[in-house]
């Protein structure tokens, strides 16, 4: 039996669902467990769920890091009882401005920029975005932006710290069989020996 | 983890953008720091408005009670109580008072000093949210 290409490519892309539906589910299993650690206010977020789309955007590319963020606020919301709730539009706000620049960055900056960099933007991104409709939804007052810098320093910390397990992660998930052949975007078809057509991970 | 390891897992755009983003961090905190300075010291002695003036005006203002004599100092931007002829002199316990809405109050004498104008200080929530 010979592997045909169209059925390496069949493969795949099956392996990539899968192995993007474990992803968004572990980020909703991080994104919940956060909600559970006591924090100094409810804006501050260690944001672990991160790390999962920072692996799928390195992974799997732009609309694979989009769909997970997604997924993971959409599902954590109905986990956590927060749908539509102040939190959850500050969360969708963060989340998508923080996903607009990492998906931005990667596709300005290709192979230049590392998980750290792209991390670290995306938390800012993450903060900002937050604040700004934290500013147009809820409290319009000038006092919140005093707790901008503090804000911001903290997502800094936190966004090169999750882009290092990203980075750990990746390292990780590339020696790996099922995703040597993964790189960003699409294409870049496996070609498996024929013995590991099916692979049992 | 090693610094070297660390290192090796950036890319030099990684880290000019880190250090951007740091910097950019720092001007925001100096730029935002808390200007929540009040502005006007008013006295009020039985609800009745008895003094109110700049914080920056300094001087020393001798207030009489029913208790006796209160001594409030503004000097420097603060004000606070120098003097009291209370019994428990909690009035000059409670300190100096710059910002907006803080308070020294002497009860016996039936004294309210407080601060107006600026900006709204830091810790006080108008709504929390998760």
């Amino acid at each position: 039996m010979t592997s045909s290409v169209a059925e390496a490519e069949e493969l795949d892309r099956m392996r990539r669902r899968i192995f993007l539906g474990l992803f968004a589910a572990l980020a909703v299993a991080l994104h919940t467990l956060e909600a559970l650690l006591p924090s100094p206010a409810p804006w501050f977020r260690l944001g672990f769920a991160n790390i999962l789309t920072l692996t799928a955007l390195f992974l799997y590319g732009g609309r694979a890091a989009w769909s997970l963020t997604l997924t993971r606020i959409g599902v954590g919301s109905l986990v956590l009882g927060s749908l539509f709730s102040p939190g959850f539009f500050l969360s969708l706000a963060g989340g998508t401005l923080a996903t607009a620049l990492m998906v931005g960055a990667r596709a300005l900056f290709g192979q230049r920029i590392g998980p750290v960099g792209v991390s670290a933007l995306g938390a800012c991104g993450h903060a900002a975005g937050q604040l700004l409709v934290a500013w147009l939804l809820l409290v319009r007052h000038p006092g919140l932006l005093n707790l901008f810098p503090v804000f911001f320093l903290f997502a800094l910390g936190t966004g090169i710290a999750n882009g290092i397990a990203a980075s750990l992660l990746l390292d990780l998930l590339r020696s790996h069989r099922a995703f040597c052949g993964s790189t960003e975007g699409p294409g870049a078809p496996l070609s498996f020996p024929e013995k590991n057509k099916r692979t049992p991970t | 983890m090693a610094l070297g390891d660390l290192l090796r897992r950036t890319t030099l755009l990684d880290r000019v953008l880190v250090l951007v983003l740091f910097a950019a961090a720092l001007l925001s905190l100096f730029l935002l720091r808390p200007g929540a300075r009040g502005e006007l010291v008013i006295v009020e002695q039985g609800g009745r408005i008895v003094y109110r003036a700049p914080l920056e005006l300094e001087r020393t203002l001798r207030l009489s009670g029913p208790q006796g004599e209160t001594v409030l100092n503004i000097a420097g931007g603060h004000a606070c109580i120098i003097s009291a002829s209370c019994p428990h002199k909690v009035c000059m316990g409670m300190g100096e008072i710059a910002r907006h809405g803080e308070l020294l109050a002497c009860v016996p004498n039936h004294l309210l000093v407080r601060i107006e104008g600026g900006e709204k200080r830091d810790g006080d929530y108008d709504l929390l949210s998760r």
